[in-house]
């Protein structure tokens, strides 16, 4: 018996027989009859992801080990070892789930997976630690109730995600669900979408206002808004298009300011049919959707789409879901009645920051705050039944990580609150500071660079503590980490966003973060933070303290969080965090060179460093920090308006800490900008010792790019990006002297045909 | 709900889990066996390949700290409220079903001792010999029902008379159909895991 027998019909034909496919993949690939690469895309588009050291290879703290897996040399892609544990990503569209399928997934985890569900900032559902040979039947028993994991990954159209209160929200225009749900069906495998250089991510906002939709980073971001035309209101969209976080963010642009309700559909399918056409292929780190709209400008972007939206022939998909739309809308189990009893104490607390009320008079929206996104299958089965009992069929996942309850009859709320403690999901603070979304970071991520989930929970047990002795302008304050530049924490749109990042330290790599301020979570996402420094990661409790207490001293008025970063300055803001940079030698204190959660050593350590060497590597570390002092002055001139001149900081800064770099080799480099980069391109980049073992040389060529031009911009949004671009190059610059200094391994090869240790018990 | 129900097929059955308790009187922490399992994966302490440390201590229930393996994991777990070892059979075994269950009770016994044994606690830790939990962690082979239970048995029986050197064992099922199989057995017999280990090492016959 297998899961395919006895599920039978229960898996819709379309989907079993995907999978069926799917898994005749997979049998052909351990026959070898498929190339690696394109193996790697196949399983990815079913949302099978690498995990971290599946390349097997992983620092122990003693030095980096090989993971000796029983593979044979099998691959599930390049340096990807068939036996490695990896990452099922299920994608949730706008994070609706119903509960059988709360309960299916937390079959699957305690099966296939470590008896966790993470809920992810895009509204999704992941398993880490799944063997690949689990992933068929993982999918079939998802198909059963309704889940496709199909282009959850890849360079596809992503979850398509939208305000988890939409329907039910004070301030929204109308309910977007049904729109989120038109676009994912409409889009979900059709030929026009299979193309991509890159991923295309959707959002759906009901209003302007809030943050729920996070419009402002979406290659596709629609706001909800109507017009009257003859005394009839119209349905329609505001769009935004080429938005997007990632290491290089970009603000997306206004695209149109009313789009009809029809013309939704058609429009993602022309906008579709243009990047495919003339996005970016070869060149990863330039294939979204935003690095087309930047190379042809908006306007001309828009001119391209109508074009080819007036060549499509009619599907009647397009408008077929607005006929259901009069009798779309959830059903509440219980008739609405206002709360009567006051409740205890701690269901006091928990309503405060964790029940919303709905716009229908009677209900409610309760938050399922869930600590670094993750809960138990225990509680995921028991929140099932919770939601049975309260609300009927239906939560939804927010891109904060945690899980709503919609509604909710008010009188019901504290006896909801209970069986909620009972199953350890009572905790308050939803949607505060202590409400604090990481990415997975060093715990799972290969691209991870410092534990952002362990500096997460670490913040989240200071700030719970003392929650409800804060102000309540720093309580509403959103925190949102990221383990890399990649941003998949958030870290540009949150009120104290931090990324992980290393320094070299006398012999050592001590884990730090990029503290980033000036980001609004509010309004879509309507801000890009810019780091500020680095700070070692055990001293970030202490940015915390410092920034938040200070705000409290020294705010005006009602002032924003945001708006008092932007009066203090950013100059003022690092001047208070110099003395936190300071790392003391290792000898003297260790705590600083392991991470959060983590007691391993950071990177290795025990390579020893002539005197000859070490003064090589302290005049790089001369020019580095001359390097990071220019690339913070080139934010203030942007702030303050000149482009040109932070453009001139920004490039020097590259310039600054590619000589740096060169001086490793050949001390006697000159000052010339030609002879820097030419050096920096023969030895780093055309010997490849500069290049990141994920992002190859991108890094280097925003040094190459920015060089080949000879004028400073005077962009605002250009400079931004040349800004970021810099501070991207000194990290690699920064890794590339580690590399060099022996405190971080070379790109190495996979050791998956060592043979396996098991001893006999 | 949607519970899918087939015929038990545990000569197939791979994905097994079992767990033994910390006793009433001692504890143990996440902060405590973090270090502890890290510096495992550094020696090779545990059988099988190592791979990592997921620290899921936020989490009130369930797992709270693994030491993820290839062949399978070995978890510090409050399930259901109670703390103890678990050991995750994730690879298939060799042998008949009662050789893998002696297997994978061997693997979290042999975890528990190197808990007791570990000198880094403030206060030693020590596990309960007279209580044992067997999980069946696959729906498919082997359904959450009174059918799984009685085709366990034959396995099952002679797994706790050699753990405990007697036959005087309570063995109970815990009824929820969609949790996975998870069966309790308890003996009024108490004994210490060091002896309950020395049994279980002892020569395969039984």
């Amino acid at each position: 018996m297998t899961w395919k027998d006895l599920l039978g019909e229960r898996v819709p034909t379309a989907l079993g027989r995907e999978i069926d496919t799917y898994e005749n993949q997979i049998a052909l690939k351990r026959l070898g009859k498929i190339d690696d690469k394109v193996f790697a895309e196949t399983r990815l588009r079913r949302g099978a992801y690498g995990q971290r050291y599946d390349n097997g290879q992983r620092n122990d703290g003693t030095g980096v080990k090989p993971l000796p897996f029983p593979s044979n040399g099998q691959t599930k892609g390049p340096d990807t070892i068939w036996d490695a544990p990896g990452m099922q990503r299920i994608k949730i569209p706008f994070g609706g789930l119903t509960t059988a399928q709360m309960d299916t997934l937390a079959d699957l985890a305690e099966e296939y997976s470590d008896g966790v569900c993470h809920i992810t900032t895009r509204q999704d559902v992941q398993l880490h630690y799944v063997h690949i040979d689990d992933t068929p039947s993982l999918m079939r028993r998802l198909a059963a109730v309704g889940i496709t994991t199909r282009e959850a990954c890849g360079n596809t159209v992503r979850n398509v995600t939208a305000c988890p209160i939409a329907g039910v929200c004070r301030d929204e225009t109308f309910d977007v669900t049904p729109y989120a749900l038109a676009s994912m069906r409409f889009l979900l495998g059709h030929p026009d979408a299979q193309d991509f250089g890159r991923k295309f991510k959707v959002a759906f906002s009901g209003c302007r206002d809030h943050a729920c939709g996070l419009v402002n980073m979406h290659d596709f971001g629609a706001i909800a808004v109507t017009r009257t035309t003859d005394g009839v209101e119209q349905r329609g969209f505001e769009v935004y298009i080429g938005g997007g976080l990632g290491a290089v963010p970009h603000e997306a642009k206004p695209f149109e300011s009313f789009m009809s309700e029809e013309e939704i559909l058609p429009t993602l399918q022309a906008i579709s049919r243009v990047f495919a056409r003339l996005g970016e292929k070869r060149n990863r780190a330039r294939a979204r959707v935003k690095f087309l709209v930047a190379q042809l400008g908006v306007n001309e972007f828009r001119r391209l789409v109508r074009e080819e939206r007036d060549s499509l022939a009619a599907d009647e998909r397009w408008t077929a879901y607005l006929n259901e739309l009069p009798r779309y809308g959830e059903q509440a189990l219980k008739t609405g009645r206002p709360l009567e009893d006051a409740g205890s104490s701690a269901y006091q607390t928990w309503s405060r920051t964790n029940v919303y009320r709905q716009r229908q008079p009677g209900y409610a929206v309760a938050t399922v705050s869930l600590p670094l996104g993750d809960l138990s299958s225990g509680q995921l089965r028991g929140l099932a039944d919770v939601a049975r009992r309260f609300v009927g069929d239906t939560v939804r996942a927010t891109v904060e990580q945690n899980i709503v309850l919609r509604w909710v009859r008010e009188s019901d709320l504290p006896a909801l609150h209970s069986e909620l403690e009972a199953l350890g999901l009572a905790r308050p603070g939803a949607a505060t500071i202590a409400d604090i979304t990481a990415c997975p970071g060093t715990d799972t991520c290969k691209l991870g660079i410092a534990s952002s989930r362990g500096l997460a929970a670490e913040l989240e047990r200071q700030l719970a503590k003392q929650i409800d002795a804060l102000e309540p302008a720093v309580r509403e304050l959103r925190i949102k980490i990221s383990g890399c530049f990649n941003s998949c924490g958030q870290h540009h749109i949150s009120d104290l966003g931090f990324y992980g990042v290393s320094r070299h330290v006398g012999g050592h790599v001590v884990p730090h973060f990029q503290v980033v301020l000036g980001g609004k979570w509010v309004e879509n996402g309507g801000a890009y933070g810019l780091a500020i420094g680095a700070i070692p990661a055990k001293k970030i409790p202490d940015v915390v303290r410092r920034i938040t207490g200070r705000f409290v001293e020294e705010r005006r008025g009602s002032e924003s969080f945001y708006d008092f970063t932007i009066r203090i300055g950013k100059r003022a803001l690092r001047e208070m965090l110099e003395d936190l940079t300071t790392v003391p030698p290792h000898e003297v204190d260790t705590a600083y060179y392991s991470d959060w959660g983590d007691p391993r050593e950071f990177g290795i350590g025990d390579m020893g460093i002539g005197e000859c060497a070490g003064e090589v590597v302290s005049l790089t570390e001369f020019d580095l920090a001359g390097a990071e002092s220019q690339v913070f002055e080139a934010q203030l001139q942007l702030e303050e308006g000149d482009f040109g001149h932070a453009d001139t900081l920004a490039y020097g800064a590259m310039l600054q800490a590619a000589k740096g770099l060169i001086k490793t080799e050949f001390v006697d480099i000159s000052d010339d900008p030609d002879q820097i980069v030419s050096e920096f391109r023969t030895r780093f980049f055309d010997s490849k010792v500069f290049f990141d073992r994920f992002a190859g040389g991108k890094f280097a060529q925003y040094l190459f790019r920015r060089h080949a031009r000879s004028d400073p911009s005077d962009d605002a949004s250009a400079t931004r990006r040349l800004i970021e671009e810099a501070q991207l190059f000194l990290e690699a610059t920064h890794a590339c002297q580690a590399r060099l200094a022996g405190q971080l391994p070379a790109a190495p090869p996979p050791t998956s045909a060592l043979p396996p240790t098991e001893r006999p018990s | 709900m949607n519970v899918v129900s087939s015929a038990p097929d545990l000569a197939n059955l791979q994905r097994i889990a079992i767990k033994v308790f910390v006793s009433a009187d001692s504890t143990i922490t996440a902060r405590d066996v973090i270090p502890v399992f890290h510096r495992w994966i550094q020696t090779g302490a545990v059988n099988g390949l190592p791979i990592d440390v997921a620290n899921y201590s936020h989490l009130p229930t369930g797992p709270c700290v693994l030491l993820v393996g290839h062949e399978g994991h070995y978890v510090l777990d409050r399930t259901e409220g109670r703390l103890g070892v678990q050991y995750n059979r994730k690879q298939p075994l060799e042998g008949s079903l009662a050789d893998r269950l002696l297997s994978v009770t061997r693997h979290v016994v042999r975890a528990a001792r190197l808990l007791e044994a570990d000198a880094s606690f403030s206060t030693p830790v020590r596990f309960l010999g007279n209580e044992v939990e067997i999980i069946a962690q696959d729906r498919l082979l082997a359904p959450n029902s009174d059918e799984t239970l009685v085709e366990l048995r034959p396995a099952l029986d002679p797994l706790l008379t050699r753990w405990s050197g007697n036959t005087d064992w309570t063995v109970s099922r815990k009824s929820d159909p969609r949790a996975p199989f998870r069966v309790a057995a308890v003996t009024k017999a108490t004994d210490t895991l060091e002896n309950v280990e020395a049994r279980l090492f002892e020569s395969n016959n039984y």
